[in-house]
């Protein structure tokens, strides 16, 4: 079982990372991978600016480490969602994949994990340190933080998964709408998970919505770790305890539902003859 | 070249974006949701800065400003390369019309489709979140908003011959055109606010002038203009004229240079 899991992993990785970077030579795929998630946190600075005056501002703080993390949810919300639709209507090997002697979810983690490090992670590097060092985001981390701070990655990581898993379990069952779903998902949660502005200005029902996402308290969690105190936060009266246990709880329910959805949707999706179906899109 | 089969092929390109538009509902729904759930999150943005009303109406002309540089970039410059995917881009090449045709009808039937996608993102965003704008002009408007829409469209099939050669590249570089241009163009905030070198810079892509112009003209005096509105439309004429020469000198050199290196038959 643990071999097996393992192998899946490790051939979703590589094949992964084999469609993600095999298009262009190192560096430009380097350039390419920062410079969409720099120029969407770009947008919000210059935004800012725009209605400042050019002075600086907690929101600043708050825009940067949002829209420094939040190119790992697009690379693994739409990573995973796409690998499915690609595999199935582009390069039309979910059959064979299905068929052989790996686990076809954790096949799917694997590939999307490699997007995610190849598509996020270098928006993260580059967007902190561009706060950091030209627009003077007070970006803090203790040493004794850097264990929590990468346990809180890890659990983000876990929760987008979970997402992507439900998404993808949406995509199972949909026809010609399965290529909407991961943008629309995406798009929705990056409006109420407090990723560019505080949770506080949504209206009350959306504020619920937001309260029972793990991105939310991801988010949270990492400003907290991130900024100094003080800093503007979507839940200032919340203790550090309680988002981190909220982002514990938020997280283990988005992948108890996924691994159930995900079951479910496989099952509907062989019963129906849709696994290898070609919507025609 | 024919001109009534050119008129043809332009109109049968572009009938199935138009029944498309109506043969599936829910690509509508999504299609007019998304880009008003990126929208949503901008105003939020400025109401969480205090900023004043006017950038409310900023970020709902970007909204609909989005919806047509995506229509450009995913349904004209890349279009070339789908339809390379799907087989379709061989039935092209030997039909007896050529390739001009079909963008012409590709952008004919993208723009309706996408105006009535635009209008959807200005009509919700203006009753949900009171965004208003000045329609004593609104001749100047529809002129400009004309003129901006030759430009883009040009630009989009000048980039459709570059895809037509490139492969799976292509996609990439569609994507990297996204979040820059929406940073550079200035599409949720004044282009002002960016520099004037930065923005006379950016004007190369016609989203810039075409939002600062019909800024000026919806926004009024209290919008910070790059240029003067007659500079910003005389530079929207100009690149209109130079995007659709360019397309066409393009398209027929890369159509030649994709055929000699055997390019317009490979899916990927």
């Amino acid at each position: 079982m643990a071999t097996t899991v393992q192998r899946s992993l490790r051939a979703g990785f590589w094949l992964g990372w084999k469609i993600e970077s095999n298009w262009a030579d190192p560096l430009l795929f380097l350039i390419y991978s920062v410079i969409r998630p720099l120029g969407s946190a770009l947008i919000l600075v210059v935004m800012f600016f725009a209605v400042s005056g050019g002075r600086r501002g907690p929101l600043l703080d708050f825009f940067v480490v949002g829209s420094a993390f939040w190119p790992l949810v697009l690379a693994g919300l739409q990573g995973l969602v796409t690998a499915v639709l690609e595999d199935r209507e582009l390069w039309r090997m979910t059959r064979s994949v299905y068929t052989s002697p790996i686990s076809w979810p954790t096949f799917l983690i694997g590939r999307t994990l490699a997007a995610t490090l190849s598509a996020g992670f270098g928006g993260v590097v580059v967007i902190l340190l561009t706060g950091r060092l030209f627009l003077g985001v007070p970006l803090t981390l203790s040493p004794g933080d850097i264990g929590l701070l990468a346990a809180v990655v890890a659990a983000g990581l876990a929760a987008i998964l979970a997402l992507g898993m439900l998404t993808v379990a949406g995509a199972l069952m949909a026809a010609s709408d399965a290529w909407h779903l991961p943008e629309a998902i995406s798009a929705s949660l990056y409006l109420v998970a407090g990723a560019v502005f505080p949770v506080a200005l949504l209206p009350a029902p959306l504020q619920a919505v937001a309260r029972a996402l793990p991105l939310t308290w991801w988010l949270e969690a990492l400003r907290r770790l991130l900024l100094p105190a003080g800093a503007r936060l979507s839940f200032p009266s919340a203790s550090d305890g309680t988002v981190l246990a909220l982002l514990g709880v938020t997280t283990a329910a988005a992948v108890a539902a996924a691994t159930v959805a995900f079951r479910l949707a496989e099952r509907r999706a062989r019963r129906l003859g849709l696994l290898d179906r070609d919507s025609g899109f | 070249m024919n001109v009534t089969l050119m008129l043809r092929a332009a109109r049968g390109r572009a009938l199935p974006r138009l029944t498309g538009q109506f043969r599936s509902p829910t690509w509508v729904l999504y299609e007019t949701l998304l880009p008003l759930l990126g929208t949503t999150a901008f105003v939020f943005v400025y109401r969480a800065l205090g900023a004043p009303d006017r950038f409310v109406s900023y970020v709902i002309m970007g909204g609909a400003a989005v919806a047509f540089w995506m229509n450009v970039l995913w349904m004209m410059a890349a279009q070339f390369y789908w339809e390379k995917r799907t087989g379709n881009l061989d039935v092209f090449m030997v039909s007896p019309c050529g390739l001009t045709p079909i963008l012409l009808g590709m952008s004919a039937g993208g723009i309706v489709a996408t105006l009535l996608r635009a209008a959807a993102v200005v009509a919700i965003g203006t009753l949900v979140f009171h965004a208003s704008f000045d329609l004593s002009r609104l001749p100047a408007v529809v002129g400009v908003f004309t003129l901006s829409l030759v430009a883009l469209y040009g630009l989009g099939a000048t980039l459709a011959s570059l895809f037509l050669y490139w492969g799976r590249e292509s996609w990439h570089v569609a994507s990297l055109f996204v979040e820059p241009v929406v940073l550079a163009s200035g599409v949720y905030f004044p282009v002002h606010a960016l520099g004037f070198g930065v923005g006379l810079a950016a004007s190369v892509v016609p989203l810039t002038l075409a939002l600062d112009a019909l800024r000026q003209l919806l926004i009024g005096p209290a919008h910070p203009a790059l240029l003067s509105l007659p500079v910003e439309v005389t530079g929207l004429a100009g690149l209109a004229v130079a995007y659709v020469a360019l397309a066409r000198f393009a398209l027929t050199r890369m159509e030649r240079l994709a055929r000699r290196e055997g390019r317009l038959s490979r899916r990927y």
